[in-house]
């Protein structure tokens, strides 16, 4: 077992190597550098350029940057050039986590519980017009889909605000900065979810009904009053609600534009584990249906959806660069882009090593665990 | 007369010729009527050809009875009109956008270009990948350690960004972006899944007879193990035309291709443009691009996935206990 851990480890810093090499040649193949963008004579120029180290050859660079990277200095941002890469990821990381974290696991959820349901009610118009609504959704094209919703609830309704981060009314005189607030709003929600959750799996085995669902909202209750009562006492909860106003728009466009792909995965996933013959032994049994569905089926079908979304949380960094740009919500994707724009080497290289590696941890981790669940795979390795 | 022995081989294997033909076409036929039970997937068949119908049209249309100096979607004009954007009239179905193009003539123009990029970019990622799974799974050993690695790499570059990237290299066009795209889910994801599929393959006793019975590699890679791929291919191909058309026209609207009559570049037009109430309001010019490209990767989407149904033996219809 541990051999095989330490095996796949290295696979992966082998893909990890050829992956960075793979991006930073697409970039030196290009004839100019940063320094084109620049109004410079010559001799600047080539000051810059040695400023910059740019004036090695390609292959050096590379080596300079992948020791830098191994000692985990992702060097300085040629864009915002004193400014070092990490503390530009750390500024925008609460923005796009803020988005795009919340919304993948918002359509998580939702498409989780809608795919339970339609691949239970098979057959009817419930599931044919969901199926429709969720391969529509999917494929809708992102910047128009927010094109609309902005305009419709925004521009015409008045419901939210729109293309602004903050409210500048509201922060006119405030004491802290957007994003200390950000970031803490980004804590507090991670923090009620773990908590939330905690209180669910807690409540699970609570036989009566009504007892169930009144201590899990009388719990709900004492946190969100809870987390109010501290946002006031420290004088910022005006400032996050306003953020989370903010995020309103945003965030239903992100989820309406990717639940329809979990729901669809999950009815899938649902309708295989159906045909097992441990979901017949519960009807035989006598269990009611939604014992079977939510205990027996939709736990075994839940599996390759988890998967699903282990994989792809990486790619959530990045975010949607449509969206971003639509909302004006300035994060990780926009910088990509601007980026990319001006051939800034190190916020590229950084960022997109930051988004592989984390995949590649998560395809590891995926791995080792596969091993540890399945005595198949186990008795191969051990072959 | 006794009969040639040589022309009764020759009769005897024409005949099995045929016979193995039939099989075949009543295998297809039973496929399609299999498929013929799904309503989502004919739904999405049908919007296939009524694009196919819009691309078809459109020259016939322009030859006939539309001018080109007023129906071009590239330098046509409007002078009669005063102001464009219009709104759908009789002359133009479905209005103008602000350059004073007609939009149908656009969108049906437009259909051309998603119909090149979407098959390109499959038949480019159906190749590789059942190539390179195909290869990987069956051969094994150095082969596929070597393969596998450069698909552990592939699916951890994020399609847009590498295009994005390109584009500042290169003047990228229809078919340089459906290849990329193409190369990029072949030798991703599509043949990892690929590889499991040819592995579970090779354990089949059929493949141990066909080796019994004296056949060599190449013809048991070629004879018993690609044919059991095309289905997986189908739905390979069908699901990479919705990705490559759904990239494509986020880099038009980006304005980042060098083809300018696409229908991301039409919403790129007509969102630039926008005015809510001014002039009639410009609806008329977004709406129709927008909903042309989730109809196109609605379609090709339902038809993957009730071909899926069919050819994925664990989701094919059964009694489910309910």
């Amino acid at each position: 077992m541990t051999k095989y851990i330490i095996k796949r480890l290295f696979r992966g810093l082998i893909t990890l190597i050829t992956f960075q090499s793979i991006l930073f040649g697409l970039i030196q193949i290009l004839p100019y550098d940063f320094t084109a963008f620049l109004v410079l004579s010559p001799l600047e120029q080539r000051l810059a350029q040695s400023t910059l180290g740019l004036d090695h050859p390609g292959w050096q660079q590379y080596l300079i940057w992948l020791n830098n990277f191994f000692h985990l200095d992702l060097g300085k941002s040629f864009l915002a050039w004193p400014t070092p890469v990490h503390e530009i990821i750390f500024a925008t990381a609460p923005r796009t986590l803020l988005l795009f974290l919340s919304a993948a696991i918002l359509a998580y959820f939702l498409g989780i519980s809608l795919g339970k349901i339609i691949a239970w009610n098979r057959g009817g118009w419930l599931e044919f017009s969901l199926t429709l609504g969720g391969v529509a959704s999917y494929t809708s094209f992102a910047p128009f889909l927010g094109f609309v919703i902005l305009n419709v609830f925004g521009r015409y309704l008045h419901w939210f605000p729109y293309r602004r981060l903050v409210d500048h009314t509201i922060w006119f005189d405030a004491p802290v900065s957007v994003s200390w607030v950000l970031s803490w709003v980004v804590i507090t929600a991670l923090f009620s979810v773990i908590i939330m959750w905690g209180i669910f799996l807690i409540t699970r085995g609570f036989g009566n009904t009504l007892i169930k669902w009144g201590s899990r909202l009388a719990g709900l209750s004492l946190i969100g009053s809870g987390i109010w009562i501290w946002w006031n006492k420290i004088g910022h909860g005006k400032l996050a609600l306003d953020i989370l106003y903010h995020l309103a728009l945003p965030l239903s466009t992100v989820v309406l534009m990717s639940f329809g792909e979990t729901m669809l995965l999950m009815r899938t996933t649902m309708l295989e584990t159906l045909t097992e013959e441990y979901v017949l032994m519960a009807k035989a049994k006598g269990l009611p249906p939604r014992v079977i569905r939510d205990k027996h089926v939709a736990r075994n079908a839940f599996l390759p959806v988890l998967t699903r979304l282990l994989l792809n949380l990486p790619f959530v960094l990045t975010g949607s660069l449509a969206i971003e740009i639509i909302f004006n919500w300035r994060a990780m994707g926009t910088v990509v882009f601007q980026a990319i724009e001006y051939q800034d080497i190190p916020l590229i290289m950084g960022i997109l090593s930051l988004v592989g590696a984390l995949t590649l941890l998560g395809h590891i981790f995926l791995d080792i665990l596969y091993l540890f669940l399945d005595p198949r795979l186990r008795y191969a390795e051990r072959k | 007369m006794t009969p040639n022995p040589k022309n009764e081989v020759s009769s005897s294997s024409w005949s099995l010729f045929l016979n193995l033909n039939k099989a075949r076409l009543t295998q297809l036929n039973k496929n399609w009527m299999r498929f013929r039970a799904h309503p989502t997937g004919m739904i999405g068949l049908g919007l296939i050809f009524f694009f196919l119908l819009m691309l078809v049209i459109h020259p016939v249309l322009m030859n006939t009875i539309w001018r080109p100096s007023i129906y071009d979607p590239y330098i046509g004009f409007d002078q009669v009109l005063k102001m464009h954007p219009t709104l759908p009239s009789l002359k133009h179905p479905l209005g103008t956008d602000g350059m004073g193009h007609d939009i149908l003539s656009q969108l049906m123009y437009g259909a051309r270009m998603s119909f090149s990029v979407g098959i390109t970019s499959a038949i480019t990622a159906v190749l590789i990948s059942t190539l390179v799974g195909g290869v990987a799974g069956f051969s094994g050993g150095i082969a596929d350690v070597i393969l596998m690695g450069i698909s552990d790499v592939f699916i951890l570059l994020p399609a847009l960004i590498v295009l994005l990237l390109l584009g500042t290299l290169v003047r990228l066009s229809w078919w340089s972006i459906s290849i990329i795209f193409g190369i990029l889910m072949g030798l991703g994801s599509q043949s990892i899944v690929v590889k499991a599929q040819t592995l579970a393959m090779k354990s089949k006793v059929y493949i141990e007879a066909a080796r019994i019975a004296g056949g060599s590699d190449f013809h048991i890679f070629f004879n018993h193990i690609l044919p059991g791929l095309i289905p997986l291919a189908i739905v390979h191909a069908v699901m990479t035309v919705v990705g490559a058309v759904l990239t494509e026209s986020l880099l038009s609207f980006f304005s980042r291709t060098h083809d300018y009559m696409t229908w991301g570049s039409m919403i790129w037009v007509g969102h630039r443009t926008f005015r809510w109430f001014n002039y009639g309001g410009q609806w008329s010019s977004l709406i129709p691009p927008a909903m042309s490209i989730m109809l196109f990767c609605s379609a090709f989407y339902l038809v993957g996935r009730s071909s899926d149904k069919i050819f994925n033996p664990r989701l094919r219809e059964k009694e489910i206990v309910n």
